[in-house]
């Protein structure tokens, strides 16, 4: 491990991030709100502290970064960047402690979107607009960009992509690693600003729109309005939203094909394929179970039963109802929409369609070898076959996934959170989601979590973000042995 | 008419073989002198120690002269490379080669088409799976053939040990059905193929062949006691890569397949690359495996493993155990007799399929598709009637046909006869003609199709 190369590349990471600020610095003298100060501080402080760092570890140039040392920037790279986004947040007073502001901070680099921000529309522009952002560069994810835009990290940056992207079978769009992390952001660009003029086009303000967007195509879920989307009441808006949720909850390789002229794309790809059958299945599913009860309409019962389950399951976390008032079988559907998740290589969060369902064929294949204990089986996806260590990497992440939930939820109720709330708070935090149910739910926020379970969903946010084996790694003993 | 064999392997010695008794100039090239003396030691027919591959050796066996090169040595790129080597030095001859891999059955049209322009591309093990894909169309048949594009059939089934036709002449077989018999072609009583007359008997255990249009087949399986059952669930012992066509084509058919194979790699491979098939590592031939595996549900069981042994013993146990149908893979011609008596019925063999395709292609012209029976007794030609010859313009029963000689169809435009003593053959009309093997020369004289090679 080459200490002083990490810590090279987390200075660039912050000089990168302090840039950043600039963009909600320029809202907030536009505005001419309360967000200039604090912004022009942090951005110092960022900046500074990049520039000390890179310019103390600076080391001899390297074209060459170990596995570990990929896992080890980018898990070190995510915490620093959540302290240097928390910044504007504490010295701009819009929370007292400090775990507030980074819990903010991580929830939005990781597009979690859960918020301890009691009253958000008090809050100035510039800061609402940082919030988003932060979300906006993490969904597609920072160290990628790194990797897109500085090109001395091109013949490592294979391992930072893995890192922080870390879908089961990545997906290389070209041949070069940086020319596949340009291509990423460029597509994911180019949906957003689409996303911006559709939304202005209902009758949004441009602050809005793109604060909304930003927090859309990462499948974030920061809204700077406190009733979220419902704040619009406008059907228009609702269905822009919901398409662009779905578009974000695809893996990007997709869209970027079909960008290039393969309109049937979407089709053929099995997880895709996957992901928009249960979209249509569970929204059929709530809509009936709320229709009657809840809506007296069909019209309103789909409008607000698809909204709620893509919102859940793409791991925005958007909401335009209170899905708290709804039948209990709906609530439940949406707890497991939380832990199917979106596509891989996505910006969605959750386990994922791809590993959900090479975990079903895998259980399929187990009754089966039970029923022929003679036969050779293969797990295939599209007719390729699934090669072996996947499938157990598969079966890990499950595993630690699940495990993760187990512990998480338990030290939180442990920390005097009731059972719904415990158990819903990390399901939303591991799965980047966002509002979960009971004290955290679509109306609710975090703020009543108390201050060391706070840290624990920071930690949960990480995890589930950085798909568990980067983060958790970090705590094996074996991984600092040298 | 020259003709240069490359690779005396089991195919290129069949057909060497078959040609040299045809009275063509043969000459067979092989690297390995075992096989070369095994060639030149029992057939007629030049043998040069060698290379197939090297223009040295192709020009010494005098490849300039010669009209038709097929290369069918067990390695693909020798067969393609011979062929590439040949166009170079003598572009004006034909090549047909064998060539199994599968990755290459896309590009055949691109091989004849460019250089090095290779007339036909053999694959033996597609071949099979057709003929099983064939055989199993008519479950209870143990022989399918077919002309005119599908639209005739020639079956061979056995006649069972109760039939009511046992016994029965041929002449009175319409009168005691009560409707038009089809055609009876030949009957194979013990070893012996004959072409039968009027007068002569049904046996039961005879293999009787006949003709039938294709929408006519199911009223005449009927009538020998036989119906058209689908084939819905199908076990395959054997999992090379004749097996693993067989299963491709399975599995678009949506029959339910399992497939046997002993070797784990290979078993890995097969599910890899299959779907829908549901793989087993075993043994064929363990009993407990078969019986585990639901063998008395299967309609059909094909064991294509490369030990013809194994096969046979397999397909008898399978049958023991209850599977109604099996096909089984036979390499030695000499054991084709042999199987009857021991009641293994549908035999497919790669090295008869090859030498059927690589028949049919030789004999293009105007010869349109020929195909040999049983241990090769008899031929089934399908051929343009020409002007010149002596068949056209009379009725059948005036034409003096050598002994074994059947006109069995007559295709007139569009429409399919079966023709009668007095039918007349017209210049141009298609005719499917049965021949005992010593006949095939004579016909080509009748014919004056002087059966030109290509």
């Amino acid at each position: 491990m080459r200490w002083r190369f990490i810590l090279s590349i987390i200075g660039i990471l912050s000089i990168f991030l302090g840039i950043s600020m600039g963009f909600a610095l320029l809202w907030g003298l536009y505005y001419r709100d309360g967000s200039v100060h604090p912004l022009l501080i942090s951005m110092g402080i960022t900046l500074l502290s990049g520039i000390l760092i890179y310019f103390f570890s600076r080391s001899p140039k390297t074209d060459y970064i170990s596995h570990k040392e990929g896992m080890t920037i980018v898990a070190i790279g995510w915490i620093a960047a959540g302290f240097f986004g928390a910044l504007p947040f504490y010295i701009g007073g819009t929370f007292d402690l400090f775990a507030d502001a980074y819990f903010e901070s991580v929830s939005g680099f990781t597009t979690t979107g859960s918020s301890v921000m009691t009253n958000i529309e008090a809050v100035s522009r510039g800061l609402l607009f940082w919030r988003s952002l932060i979300q906006w560069l993490g969904g597609m994810g920072i160290i990628v960009l790194s990797v897109a835009i500085l090109p001395f990290l091109g013949v490592g940056g294979m391992q930072l992509y893995k890192a922080e992207v870390p879908s089961p079978v990545p997906d290389k769009l070209k041949p070069r690693v940086r020319d596949t992390a340009l291509i990423l952001w460029k597509v994911y660009a180019l949906i957003s600003l689409a996303q911006v003029i559709l939304l202005m086009v209902g009758g949004m303000d441009l602050f809005d729109s793109v604060c909304h967007t930003f927090t859309t195509m990462p499948t974030g879920g920061f809204s700077p309005k406190n009733a979220s989307i419902a704040h619009y009441n406008s059907t228009y808006i609702d269905m822009v939203i919901n398409f662009f949720m779905l578009v974000a909850g695809i893996n990007f390789a997709l869209h970027y094909q079909f960008l290039r002229g393969k309109p049937l794309v979407f089709w053929k790809d099995s997880e895709c394929r996957f992901f928009l059958a249960a979209v249509l299945v569970l929204v059929a599913v709530v809509s009936l179970d709320i229709y009657g009860p809840v809506y007296k309409s069909v019209g309103q019962a789909l409008r607000y039963g698809s909204f709620q389950v893509i919102s859940i399951l793409t791991t925005t976390g958007f909401a335009t109802a209170d899905y708290e008032q709804w039948p209990a079988f709906s609530q439940l559907v949406l707890l497991l929409c939380m832990f199917i998740g979106a596509s891989a290589g996505s910006t969605g969060g959750g386990m994922k369609c791809l590993r959900v369902m090479l975990y079903l064929k895998y259980c399929y294949r187990e009754l089966f070898s039970l029923i022929h204990p003679r036969s050779v089986t293969q797990i295939k996806i599209q007719g390729k076959p699934v090669p072996e260590d996947v499938m157990r990497s598969v079966l890990g992440f499950m595993g630690l996934y699940m495990g993760l939930f187990v512990l998480s939820s338990v030290l939180l109720a442990w920390l005097g959170v009731d059972l719904v709330t415990a158990i819903a708070a990390v399901t939303a935090a591991l799965g980047n989601i966002g509002p979960g149910l009971g004290m955290v739910g679509p109306v609710d926020n975090f703020s009543q979590i108390p201050y060391m379970g706070k840290w624990l969903l920071v930690w949960c946010m990480l995890l589930g973000r950085l798909e568990i084996y980067t983060v958790i790694i970090l705590l094996v003993p074996e991984f600092w042995r040298k | 008419m020259k003709i240069i064999i490359v690779g005396a392997g089991e195919v290129g010695f069949h057909i060497a073989s078959r040609l040299s008794v045809e009275n063509k100039d043969v000459v067979v090239i092989d690297k390995d002198p075992e096989a070369i003396r095994r060639v030149s030691d029992s057939i007629d027919v030049q043998a040069i120690t060698g290379p197939g591959s090297s223009p040295v050796v192709l020009e010494e066996a005098g490849i300039k002269q010669t009209e038709i090169l097929l290369a069918v040595t067990n390695s693909d790129e020798i067969n393609l490379i011979a062929c590439l080597v040949a166009h170079m030095i003598s572009p004006a001859t034909k090549k047909l080669a064998r060539v199994r891999n599968a990755d290459y059955d896309a590009y055949h049209d691109i091989f004849r088409k460019n250089a090095p322009h290779i007339d036909t591309i053999i694959n033996p093990e597609t071949e099979v799976v057709r003929t099983i894909d064939r055989l199993m169309s008519v479950p209870g048949a143990v022989d399918v053939e077919e002309f005119a594009d599908g639209r005739v059939k020639f079956i061979g089934i056995h006649l069972d040990k109760d039939s009511p036709l046992d016994g029965i002449r041929l002449a009175e077989l319409s009168s005691k059905i009560g409707k038009k018999a089809p055609l009876i072609t030949a009957i194979v009583r013990g070893a012996v193929l004959t072409i039968p007359r009027g007068d002569d008997r049904l046996m039961a255990g005879d293999l009787i062949y006949f003709v039938t249009e294709a929408e006519n087949l199911v009223d005449s399986l009927t009538i020998f006691d036989k119906q058209l059952e689908p084939v819905r669930r199908v076990m395959i012992v054997g999992g090379g890569r004749i097996g693993l066509r067989l299963c491709s084509l399975l599995e678009g058919k949506n029959i339910y397949t399992k497939i046997v194979e002993k070797n784990p790699d290979r078993c890995l491979e097969l599910a890899k690359r299959l779907n829908n098939v549901v793989v087993l590592h075993g043994d064929g031939s363990n009993q407990e495996l078969l019986t585990e595996e639901g063998i008395r549900d299967m309609d059909l069981v094909v064991t294509l493993t490369d030990d013809e042994k194994t096969n046979i013993l397999t397909s008898l146990l399978s049958r023991r155990l209850g599977a109604r149908k099996t096909i089984t893979r036979i390499t030695s011609f000499s054991y084709f007799d042999l199987m009857e008596t021991i009641g293994i019925d549908q035999v497919v063999s790669p090295r008869l399929s090859a030498i059927n395709t690589i028949l049919k292609h030789i004999r293009r012209g105007k010869v349109l598709s020929a195909v040999s029976l049983k241990g090769e007794q008899a031929e089934i030609l399908e051929a343009v009637a020409m002007e010149t010859s002596d068949i056209v313009g009379k009725p059948l029963n005036k034409i003096s046909f050598p002994k074994g000689v059947l006109v069995t169809v007559i295709i007139r435009k569009d429409k399919v006869m079966i023709p009668s003593g007095k039918s007349i053959i017209e210049p141009g009309d298609r005719v499917i003609i049965f021949t005992s093997r010593q006949a095939v020369s004579k016909i080509e004289k009748i014919m004056a199709v002087k059966l030109e090679y290509f």
